[in-house]
Parts: C-alpha cells; sequence; structure tokens
C-alpha cells in the first residue's frame, strides 16, 4: 500500500493556478524528491497534503484516508519557515509536539529525550530554546517532526539554512526513517542532496509536473556529451547531433565535444566509429547531470516544449 | 473539534503567561493594594487638629469662651458619631435614656451637657461594651478639630512689629517643628476688648469658614453677654437670653439607608466587579495579543497547523485567555474577599452590608454571566486583532486605541450611574454588547428590570457566537496570508466564509 498517493490534484487562488493536475505516489521506505523552482507549487502541495488548505480538485489520500488531522499521529513534518516557542524549554517542545500528535505525554517526553541525546542535546534538554544557538534550536525542530515515528515524513527544503554537520545529520535521519520504513518527501534546491537520498523524484515547474522518476531516468532526460579526440571524421558520424572542434592537434586529431541526438547513445556512435575504422585517442561519454536535468526542465528552458518522459514507478 | 488539542493549547498558553513575571506582578498588584492603602491612606490623611495660638490680652475670657466652644463642638461630634454607630449596630438597649441612644434630633447644648455628666464617651462605651457582640467593631472617636493654647513667652507680651514676627515665625513653622513652636493660627484679643471689638487673625492657609464663623459667634455671644449685663440684666438672665434656640428635630433613615446611600452601598459589589472587569481586560489584552501572533510571528505556524485545525488553536488560544483573566480576577475577587471577612475594620463594616443585596442566586448568576461574557466578547476583539497583525509591535499598534475607544465610554458611563443619571446614553448602552456587561453589571445597584437584564443578556450571547463565528474565519484566512497590510477591505475580505479553490 502506498502511503501517500495524489491523484489529478488541483489548487487555484483566485486566477492563479499554483497546482495543476498532479498526480504522484509514495511508498513506505521510499525516499522521494520534490523538486522544483520558487513558485513551482511544492509548498502548495505540501500544505494540501498536510490539510492546512484545501484543494480545488483531485484527491489525496494519506495511508489511505482523505487528509485531516486524524492522520496526524502517522505524520512528520518540518516546514521551510522554522520557529519554537521561545519561552519554552527543548524537552517540552517536543513533547508539546508529541502530544498533538496524540502520543501520551510520558512517552513524548522518552522519545524526546532520546532523540535529543541522538543530537547531543541531551543536558539542554531543560534550556529554553531562546537560550539555544540556532544550529541546536533547528535539531529540536526536526525532533519535533520525528518525535511521532511518522510512517509520512515530509520535509520542506530541510537543508536550508543549516550548517554542512547539521546538513549531515539530517541526511541520517532521513535515512534511517526510510530504513525504519517511513516514507519521506522533501523538497528541496540543492541537487547533491537528492542525488544522495532520492530513489525517486519529481520535477514541477508552475505548478505542472514535467519529470517523474528514479535518478538515472532524469539523468536521461538529456542527451550525453562525449569528449572525443580524432580526426575531423568523426564530426560526420550518424547520430552526432553537434559537434565542436575545441583544440587541433598533431596528426590530424583534434579535441572534439559531440551531442548526440535524442536516443542514440555513446556506444552506439562508439560502434559506428570501429564500422569505419576511425581511429580514436580519447573517448569518454559524459552523462547530463541532475543539476542539468533541473536547470533544463525548470529553468527557462522548460518553456521551450522539450519533450517530458513520465517514468510512473 | 477536538478537545484534546483545545486543551493542550489552553494549557500551553496559561503556562506561557504564568511564566511572565508580569503576570505575578499584575496578579499581586490588587492584593498589594488592599494591604498597602489603608496604611497608605493612614500616612496621608492630615488628622492633626488645627493648632490655634490665642493672645488675649483682655482678661482671658475671650480664650476661655473659645476654648470652651470647641471643645462642646468636639462632644457634639462625638455624641453624633456615637449615636450613627448606635443606630448601625443596634445597640441603644445600652442605654435607652442617653443621648447617643436617641437619634432624632440635632444635639444641643443641654444633650451635650447630660452626655458630660452621664460620664462622657468613657462611661458611655462602658454601658455598651456589655451589650455589644464580640465581632461588632469598636467605635472611633472623631478626631479633635482644634487644639486651643495660650500664647507663651514673648509672643504673650510683644507689641507692633515684634507681635506681627513672633505671630508670623509661629505660622510659617514646618509642620513637623515642635508644637510650641508652630501655630496653624495665631488669634490676638486686644487689650481695649470688647471697647475696640477688633480681633486680628494670622493663618498658614485660608482659614476655615466653620472656624471662623465659630469665633465670631463665640466672641459675639460674649460682646452681647457684656452689652446685656450693662444693660442691667443679671448674669443669668443674659446668659438666657444667649441660650435661646430652638430644638431641631431631625428624622434620618438608617445608616446605609438613605436613597442615594442604598444606592451607593447595593452598587459598591457590582460597579467594583464591572471596574474590576475593565481593569483586567487592560491588563492582559498584550498577553491575549502575544498568545494570538505567537506562532505567526515565530515561524511555527506551519508546525502547529500540519497537527491541529486553526479553529482548535483559535479556540484553545481563547480558553487560555479566559483562564488567565479569570484567575487572575477570582485571585482579586478572593484577597478582597479575604480581606473584607477577615479584617475587624471599615472595610468589613462597609463589604458585609454591600454584599446583602447581590447574595440572592439570581443576582449572583447575573453578574457571572456578564462578568465572563464580557471578559469573552472583548478578548475575542483581543485575539482578532492579534489574527490580523503580523508582528506583536503592529498588533499593539491597534490594541491601545480599540481599547480607549471600548473602555473610556465605560468610565464616564459608571460615574454616570453612581450619580443616579440613568439617562438616554445609559439606556442605549445597555443594548450595545461591548458596553452591555459594564452597564448591567453597573446597573444592578440602582435598579434595573428583569426584562433588559435578559434581553440584554441573549444580545450579547448573540454577539458572542456572532464573533466566534467571525473570529473563526478571520483566523483561518489570515494564518498563511502573512505581508497582507492589514486594512478594512483586507479584513472585510476576510471575515467572508471561505471559498476554496
Amino acid at each position: 500500500m502506498q502511503v501517500l498517493r495524489v491523484a489529478g490534484l488541483t489548487k487555484r487562488f483566485g486566477e492563479v493556478l499554483a497546482v495543476d493536475d498532479l498526480s504522484f505516489s509514495v511508498a513506505p521506505g521510499e525516499i522521494y524528491g520534490f523538486l522544483g523552482g520558487n513558485g513551482a507549487g511544492k509548498t502548495t502541495t505540501l500544505r494540501m497534503v498536510l490539510d492546512i488548505i484545501r484543494p480545488t480538485s483531485g484527491s489525496i489520500e494519506v495511508l489511505g484516508n482523505a487528509p485531516d488531522r486524524r492522520n496526524t499521529g502517522a505524520i512528520g513534518f518540518l516546514p521551510e519557515e522554522r520557529g519554537l516557542y521561545s519561552n519554552m524549554s527543548a524537552i517540552d517542545v517536543i513533547a508539546y509536539f508529541g502530544q498533538l500528535k496524540h502520543m501520551r505525554a510520558a512517552d513524548a517526553r522518552a522519545h524526546g529525550m532520546e532523540l535529543l541525546a541522538r543530537f547531543d542535546l541531551a543536558d539542554r534538554a531543560k534550556a529554553r530554546i531562546s537560550e539555544m544557538s540556532k544550529g541546536m534550536a533547528q535539531k529540536v525542530q526536526l525532533a519535533t517532526a520525528l518525535v511521532n515515528r511518522p510512517r509520512l515524513l515530509i520535509l520542506d527544503e530541510p537543508f536550508s539554512g543549516l550548517d554542512p554537520v547539521n546538513q549531515g545529520l539530517l541526511e541520517d535521519e532521513i535515512l534511517r526513517a526510510s530504513r525504519d520504513g517511513a516514507a519521506v518527501v522533501f523538497s528541496t534546491h540543492v541537487m547533491q542532496h537528492a542525488e544522495r537520498l532520492c530513489r525517486r523524484l519529481l520535477l514541477l515547474r508552475t505548478g505542472r509536473k514535467r519529470f517523474e522518476g528514479t535518478i538515472d531516468e532524469a539523468r536521461a532526460q538529456l542527451p550525453s556529451t562525449i569528449d572525443a579526440i580524432a580526426p575531423d571524421g568523426i564530426a560526420g558520424l550518424e547520430g552526432v547531433a553537434n559537434a565542436t572542434r575545441r583544440q587541433a592537434l598533431d596528426g590530424g586529431f583534434a579535441e572534439w565535444t559531440l551531442d548526440l541526438a535524442p536516443g542514440v547513445s555513446a556506444s552506439d556512435v562508439l560502434e559506428r566509429a570501429s564500422t569505419r575504422a576511425l581511429p580514436l585517442r580519447r573517448f569518454e561519454e559524459r552523462r547530463a547531470t541532475l543539476h542539468d536535468v533541473f536547470v533544463h526542465l525548470v529553468g527557462p528552458e522548460g518553456d521551450a516544449g522539450t519533450s517530458v518522459r513520465e517514468n510512473q514507478a | 473539534m477536538s478537545w484534546h488539542n483545545i486543551l493542550l493549547v489552553a494549557r500551553r498558553e496559561v503556562a506561557q503567561v504564568m511564566a511572565l513575571k508580569s503576570f505575578w506582578l499584575t496578579l499581586l498588584l490588587i492584593p498589594i493594594a488592599l494591604a498597602v492603602g489603608p496604611l497608605l491612606s493612614e500616612r496621608l490623611e492630615d488628622d492633626k487638629p488645627t493648632r490655634v495660638v490665642v493672645i488675649d490680652r483682655a482678661g482671658g475670657e475671650a480664650a476661655a469662651a473659645l476654648q470652651a466652644r470647641f471643645v462642646f463642638e468636639r462632644d457634639q461630634r462625638t455624641l453624633a458619631a456615637l449615636s450613627r454607630y448606635v443606630r448601625r449596630h443596634k445597640l441603644e438597649r445600652a442605654d435607652p435614656q442617653a443621648p447617643w441612644a436617641q437619634h432624632d434630633r440635632w444635639y444641643t447644648p443641654a444633650d451635650v451637657a447630660a452626655f458630660r455628666r452621664a460620664g462622657g464617651l468613657d462611661a458611655a462605651l462602658a454601658r455598651i461594651e456589655a451589650v455589644k457582640a464580640s465581632d461588632t467593631p469598636s467605635f472611633e472617636q472623631p478626631p479633635a478639630a482644634y487644639d486651643i493654647v495660650p500664647a507663651t513667652g514673648a509672643l504673650a507680651t510683644a507689641t507692633g512689629p515684634a507681635l506681627t514676627a513672633g505671630a508670623e515665625r509661629l505660622i510659617r513653622a514646618e509642620k513637623d517643628a515642635p508644637a510650641a513652636e508652630r501655630a496653624d493660627v495665631v488669634l490676638l484679643v486686644g487689650e481695649r476688648y470688647p471697647a475696640d471689638p477688633t480681633v486680628r487673625l494670622w493663618s498658614n492657609e485660608q482659614p476655615r469658614p466653620a472656624f471662623v464663623a465659630s469665633v465670631q459667634e463665640v466672641l459675639t455671644a460674649e460682646l452681647r453677654q457684656r452689652l446685656l449685663m450693662g444693660s442691667g440684666l443679671s448674669p443669668q438672665q443674659a446668659a438666657a437670653v444667649q441660650s435661646a434656640a430652638p430644638a431641631i428635630a431631625v428624622t434620618t433613615p438608617p445608616p446605609g439607608g438613605g436613597v442615594r446611600e442604598a444606592m451607593l452601598v447595593r452598587s459598591i459589589v457590582p460597579i467594583a466587579l464591572a471596574y474590576i472587569l475593565m481593569m483586567g481586560l487592560m491588563l492582559s489584552g498584550s498577553w491575549m495579543l502575544q498568545g494570538a501572533i505567537e506562532e505567526r510571528s515565530k515561524k511555527l505556524l506551519e508546525s502547529v497547523l500540519a497537527c491541529i485545525s486553526p479553529e482548535d488553536l483559535m479556540y484553545g488560544k481563547l480558553l487560555g485567555a479566559l483562564v488567565i483573566g479569570l484567575s487572575m480576577l477570582t485571585a482579586w475577587l478572593g484577597a478582597g474577599a479575604v480581606v473584607a471577612f477577615a479584617t475587624q475594620g471599615a472595610i468589613a463594616d462597609m463589604i458585609r452590608p454591600a454584599l446583602a443585596p447581590v447574595t440572592s442566586p439570581a443576582a449572583i448568576a447575573t453578574l457571572i454571566y456578564f462578568f465572563v461574557m464580557g471578559y469573552v466578547a472583548i478578548s475575542i476583539l483581543f485575539v482578532g486583532i492579534g489574527a490580523l497583525a503580523d508582528s506583536m509591535s503592529e498588533a499593539q499598534g491597534y490594541l491601545m486605541p480599540i481599547l480607549l475607544a471600548i473602555l473610556l465610554p465605560v468610565t464616564f458611563l459608571l460615574q454616570a450611574i453612581l450619580s443616579g443619571n440613568g439617562g438616554a446614553l445609559v439606556q442605549v448602552l445597555t443594548w450595545v454588547p461591548i458596553w452591555t456587561p459594564f452597564t448591567v453589571m453597573a446597573r444592578l445597584g440602582s435598579g434595573i428590570s428583569a426584562i433588559e437584564v435578559i434581553g440584554a443578556g441573549v444580545v450579547l450571547a448573540a454577539f458572542v457566537a456572532l464573533e466566534v463565528v467571525l473570529l473563526a474565519r478571520l483566523f483561518r484566512q489570515s494564518l498563511l496570508a502573512q505581508g497582507q497590510k492589514a486594512g478594512l477591505k483586507v479584513l472585510i475580505e476576510r471575515l467572508r466564509p471561505a471559498r476554496e479553490g
């Protein structure tokens, strides 16, 4: 059973279409990247999943139920904008959120203490939030999201504002939650985190899905580039869409950058070069990075009607 | 609606406010005022008698007459106060024939003479002590108004500039100077008095009319006495002419029983509650704002809304504000009640009769209803302000004008009701929900019909219900709409029913 299933989700704010016919699902234990530029509709979608705002049309199922506060006990949420009750102690804040998520006070405090110990904050459990550094407060906020051992963990731009140490700690917690069977959905602008953590990801642009699939499938969205040292004949091989001669070398060789035509693989070009007995001193495939794919699909190029393949998991 | 969540939010709100030092300072305000007030009032009260130095160079008769007059006046006032005390505590059986047990007259010199003959105040109190209950407060004699003393030293014989300088030195002396070196009034009766009837008076302030009138009366009587005797009347005949005066019979209601006095006594508790409600709202307004705005100003709104609905959050905050406000007011009323019932003095004496008219179940229920509903009605406005604003400073900018707009008319209203003014404005404000609680409570003492109380109560309940509906809309619409300038147009837009999508 999918932990989260979204189908045909649309949200309008007056004349503005914030989310347009969006569908996706996340399985238990899966880490799912929710990627998109500013204003793409990521936060709006996550707010609808959390029942903070209601959709215009479409359906959402969380653990098989329509989104409402009865699901609270199964959800952990770390919002992009972060803050805590500054006059409360760390453990009191965690216990408060645990109780709001239907936990017994004693259980919430016990698990809160476990989390604080894991985050090296056990000795600051009774310190007020206002007395803590920003980094400490961020860990406490993460603990408020994890205190109820959520089956669906939603993290909205979780890495923004974190120092490298806390970024590592957060990555560990995401992986731990996934290992424990939670479905993790996180939005981010930082592609390295998505590449490291996500099994699948979804790219949003102005409320519409531009891509959904694995990291490999995402990278395959853009043709590979080949760096080659070869004679001029390589530019005329079938499947090479564009060849740039970068530098002339001795013996009729030159450094080339080859852009392949859609659907053509590097091995196809290599095979054709061999067939024509074209000598090669270097033949190195450079695959598109997730960053390239993101810029291509979500950036200004995305308006050009680039064909997008959706790979349903 | 989840009561679990509402109670959790309310508990957190209460704990948050109770952690503030300002809360405890505010809570202690009334008990401290009750404890310190009487002490301060005693210190501030100037009950020292006016010190009058008399320079009588005409033989001393005038000075003696003045002395006798002021002693008489004090005994007369003591007698009147004792009569009032006896009447209030129903102690006439101590000595039914004594002048202080007969309350239907203006006490004459003959009454004062009888009082003195019977042993004066000490003898009267001894008789009263034999019959009074143990919890009856003690009688307090009115302080002496004047202290008449003869001039001493050089001043007694000084003349011309030395006399003027001596007199002025006495009246200009500091208040805490030794008694012998200061005076409030210096009075000179010249050597040729009464041939020259001029009497000189130096005073450190405008002399009291009653004092001047008494001096004039005494000296006039003394002049007339001499003239009458000079005309051939015997001293006894002259004195009889002087003392000829009508007997004035006086009928008054018992203490606390006069129309105005009775209204004031009956109004003490309701008006005190109206003032306490007003004060409680003024003091707790900023805490309510802080609570309403906290999640937004601290950027944790989404975290909270992911767990509970906006309505539950709002109800929890309202409940928390109500608990804080009512516990504060209960503590104040409790402190007042403890002071009233534990002390054996003027406060208890005043509060006990004041409580009598509001001890019926209907009166208690009415007071509690309007008190609680008044607190809720105005608290909702404060929470609404908090929902509209993005920061505490912005919210406080709205709070003060609204607080003044609500509470300033209340101060005038309460004064008008206390003055017995039940005019059109008071009638109208009874039906305006924001002012209904104050007006109805204040009018309970002076008289308000049951129909008006019930009708105004129903209107108030409907107003609070409407406020709750509108606040829920405002709260939900405002929660995630940060950065919008909170103008009237935005307010109206947010008060409309939500249109999803």
